[in-house]
């Protein structure tokens, strides 16, 4: 077949359009083609789980696709040569059914038994508590006051009034406050979260805290906590598709030094009628938006 | 009951029914040939709607909030210049509908499995032609009724293809009711469609193979379209009763899901996953039967370990049922439940691999002819593993809750249902589509269109793990809007030029298809040179199929025999009466 001139241009032309594009990319803290960096205590654990498989994936690949190039290069059709009549062999089957049975139940239970340490691991007693409930579309946040101390939220309680399910006589929850898509967390203190949502399915997302865990309504999850190990600011997103305004559904998260979070939870007035007042400010806040 | 039996004399096989003519055919035809082919065009068809919309979300997520290409409103009922979210959620909520439902598992199951059954068990039709018809209307109907969406008030539903509850089921919530009412309706006819479809088939296959037919000599192909049937026919009704009860709350008051009301969104979770799994491997096992045909076609050689290809299949499609859990890693199950999901979807990887090296094993010492066909198979098979490798990522739990809803695992599935089902459909018409039309397709056009659509393909969807690695998450309207996402931009507008040439790229693909339908070299009976029963008989083959039942005398793959002059036997060519018999005709590997 024959190309015009004008057909090799775009053929020369086009890859250079993608390379281009690539190139612009800004490069990030680390990159962009790679992960963000990780700030949890418990992240440390994933991407190391994550590098295992990646090295395991990447290895068998190489391994396969190498094969697999092999015969199509050594076993073309060429005159005179027949191809060889063999309906199998059984001992390979064993070998190759054997081998990736241990290795997936071995990643299965190293996996698992990772996953359950995280989610058995009772947050420490001094853990600071912060609920975070989610609505359409924006993220309540609760802090404990000086008593350290949230308010029970109570699962069938949350709703429309009451975003954090809470009696308003609770004692412990007087000198709480709120706050709405903004989050703050001091560094290097175990922070226990108390999730919850309004109306649909919410996720907790936060890429740097390798950390995902869906907001089931009806619910209050409080087997989630983390520790971040370094300052900076991130973003909490919301990863589960819960309407219209998903794709802005997000708040601001800073984690800053102990001396800053103390000094900024001192600036916050304590929740009154705590249902009222994050009804309003938060239907200020997306109005503002 | 004197003409009744002439009629049945002359009538030599089960096909009962007159076969209409002219464009009547193609409405009322009950032949098992027609239908296949109605489905074929049928699911190209609404190929192209999905893949148009992909390409407006590509669009959407390139340049966020701007014109589509300048060129205004492009049709979009809520008449905006630009694509809203809503209209996002909207496209990629239809997009996957449409993708599922209406081509891949059509094109498979419907297309291939209603074309090749018959054919392949040496018999006249299916065993229900009518409710074979009724089940091809009913899977257009589905279509009307889902793409209806688009125009009612609300839009179309935008909830996702999963549909989570309460967003699905409580009209305030997501604003579509009447979409989301349609997008369930659809489905639900859909599942109709496939009900029909499946009992049909296993029918069929159970009943009607020719004499000598036993199962272990059934091509992979009606094998692993067998065991489809059986799980359309376990975890559909499953989807449809999950299916009526968000019906029934969006409008008429039940509260099945919301829990505002003491309903448990989990349980939609459950229903529809317990069906949406098994779902993931009824598009992926026909694929899986369809490319070992081509690969022992193409490379002269048996499939190697035939026997452990059928009861990898039957493995996946019992395991199949027991780990859809793992779709709810993030749900926050019981910590018992999640170890034992995590557990079996990892067993689940194993049958896929021992399918891989036994593709593999086809490969070696083959004699392996490059056509357009055999190219395709063969990046079924690539692409597949990548798909696998990126599904052990999630498998594992504590990986999962990092990745989960990112683009990683919108790459894991597009790169197992495009790079591997949609892969092996393209085999699939280039061997078939000369017995269905009895031309050949152009193969500089194909091998042309498969350099593009691979190269595109891999351009377009491998970047995205790299991105779902970095933070992006899934089904969101404007990633700029995030500041984490912001700097990953230029590779999403990469990904966009790659998905743009990939959409245009498939244009040579129709063009190659319906050129070829006149102007293709007469095809003959038995172009490939294949052993199965359907490459004995006229291309196309007539009414009723074959002139006389044949019997079968061998397996499906008899290629490359020693001492045979041909490198094929054909499934219903005898033994010569002084020939060494050629069953069992295992050849030790080495040698």
């Amino acid at each position: 077949m024959r190309f015009s001139t004008r057909t090799r241009f775009w053929a020369v032309l086009l890859p250079l359009v993608f390379v281009h594009q690539a190139l612009q990319a800004e490069i990030r803290e680390t990159s962009v083609w790679w992960l963000p960096r990780n700030v949890n205590m418990f992240g440390h654990e994933i991407d190391f789980i994550f590098y295992v498989i990646l090295g395991l994936t990447g290895v068998t690949s190489v391994a396969v696709f190498s094969v697999m190039i092999y015969f199509l290069v050594k076993y073309r059709a060429r005159p005179g040569v027949p191809a060889i009549h063999s309906h199998g062999n059984n001992t390979l089957e064993v070998v190759w059914t054997t081998i990736p049975v241990f290795i997936f139940l071995a990643l299965a239970i190293y996996g698992n038994e990772q996953w359950t340490q995280m989610r058995l691991r009772q947050p420490p007693a001094d853990a600071i508590p912060v609920a975070v409930v989610g609505e359409q579309f924006g993220w309540n946040v609760r802090y404990p006051g000086p008593d350290g101390k949230l308010a029970t939220m109570v699962a069938s309680k949350v709703g429309k009034e009451n975003p954090f399910g809470v009696d308003p006589a609770d004692p412990a929850g007087a000198d709480d406050f709120t706050t709405y898509n903004e989050v703050v967390f001091p560094v290097d203190r175990p922070i226990r979260l108390y999730l919850g949502s309004k109306d649909v399915i919410h996720a907790f997302y936060v890429p740097e805290f390798r950390l995902y865990q869906d907001m089931v309504p009806g619910r209050v999850y409080d087997f989630v906590w983390l520790k971040a190990e370094a300052t900076g600011n991130f973003q909490l997103a919301c990863n589960q598709l819960c309407g219209q305004g998903h794709y802005k559904m997000f708040g601001k998260l800073s984690v800053v030094p102990v001396a800053e979070y103390e000094a900024w939870a001192k600036g916050k007035a304590p929740v009154k009628v705590s249902a009222q007042e994050t009804k309003t400010t938060a239907q200020v806040t997306v109005a503002e938006r | 009951m004197s003409t009744l039996a002439a009629t049945h004399v002359h009538e030599t096989h089960s096909h009962a029914h007159e076969e209409p003519t002219g464009w009547k055919k193609y409405i009322w035809s009950l032949d098992h040939k027609i239908i296949g082919i109605q489905y074929l065009f049928t699911s190209l068809a609404f190929l192209l709607i999905g893949g148009g919309m992909a390409l407006l979300m590509r669009w959407q997520l390139a340049y966020p909030s701007t014109q589509v290409m300048a060129s205004g409103d492009v049709g979009n009922p809520i008449a905006l210049p630009f694509i809203n979210p809503q209209f996002y959620n909207a496209l990629f909520t239809m997009h996957a509908t449409v993708m599922v439902f209406l081509v891949v598992m059509p094109l498979l199951i419907g297309a291939f499995g209603n074309y090749l059954i018959p054919l392949k068990i040496g018999t006249g039709d299916m065993a229900f032609p009518l409710i074979n018809e009724l089940s091809y209307w009913f899977y257009v109907a589905s279509g009307v009724i889902m793409l209806a969406g688009f125009f009612v008030a609300g839009g179309a539903a935008a909830g996702g293809w999963t549909a989570y509850a309460p967003l699905s089921s409580v009209a305030a919530y997501n604003g579509t009711k009447m979409g989301q009412t349609l997008w369930a309706a659809g489905i639900f006819v859909n599942g109709l469609a496939s009900i029909m479809g499946a009992f049909n088939y296993i029918t069929t296959i159970v009943n009607m193979r020719a004499p000598g037919m036993g199962f272990f000599r059934l091509p992979l192909t009606v094998w692993a379209l067998f065991i489809t049937a059986f799980l359309l026919l376990l975890a559909v009704p499953v989807l449809s009763a999950a299916l009526a009860m968000l019906i029934l709350d969006l409008n008429f008051g039940t509260n099945f899901f919301n829990p505002a009301q003491g309903g448990q969104p989990l349980l939609w979770q459950h229903l529809f996953w317990f069906f949406g799994h098994p779902e993931v491997y009824i598009m992926i096992l026909p694929a899986m039967g369809m490319a070992s045909d081509v690969l022992s076609i193409f490379s002269r050689k048996p499939v190697f370990g035939y026997k452990a290809m059928v009861f990898a299949m039957i493995a996946i499609g019992l395991l199949g049922f027991i780990v859809w859990g793992h779709h709810m890693f993030v749900s926050g199950m019981n910590l018992v439940l999640s170890a034992a999901f995590g557990v079996s979807t990892m067993v689940i990887a194993v049958p896929s691999a021992i399918k891989t090296f036994n593709w593999l094993g086809t490969l070696w010492g083959g004699s392996i002819h490059f056509t357009t066909a055999m190219l395709n198979a063969l990046a079924f098979v690539a692409m597949f593993v990548i798909g696998g490798f990126s599904g052990i990522f999630m498998a594992s739990t504590p990986v999962n809750i990092f990745v989960h809803h990112t683009y990683f695992i919108v790459a894991h599935f597009h790169y197992v249902l495009f790079g591997g089902s949609i892969f092996a459909v393209f085999a699939s018409i280039y061997t078939w589509y000369p017995k269905m039309f009895g031309r050949m397709l152009d193969e500089t056009l194909g091998k042309i269109h498969f350099a593009l659509t691979f190269v595109f393909f891999n351009l377009c969807f491998f970047p995205m793990h790299n991105v779902g690695l970095g933070g992006m998450m899934r089904r969101i309207a404007d990633p700029t809007a995030y500041e984490h996402l912001r700097s990953l931009q230029p590779i999403n507008q990469f990904i966009t030029f790659a998905a743009i040439g990939l959409g245009f790229s498939q244009l040579l693909f129709f063009w190659n298809f319906f050129r070829s339908l006149k102007n293709g070299k007469p095809a003959g009976k038995n172009p490939w040179h294949a052993t199965t029963l359907e490459w004995t008989v006229a291309s196309p083959p007539g009414h009723g199929n074959f002139a006389v039942t044949p019997t079968v005398y061998r397996g499906a793959y008899d290629y490359s025999v020693p001492g045979h002059p041909r490198d094929y036997i054909m499934q219903n060519e005898p033994d010569a009466p002084d020939a060494p018999a050629t069953k069992p005709r295992t050849t030790a590997l080495v040698g």
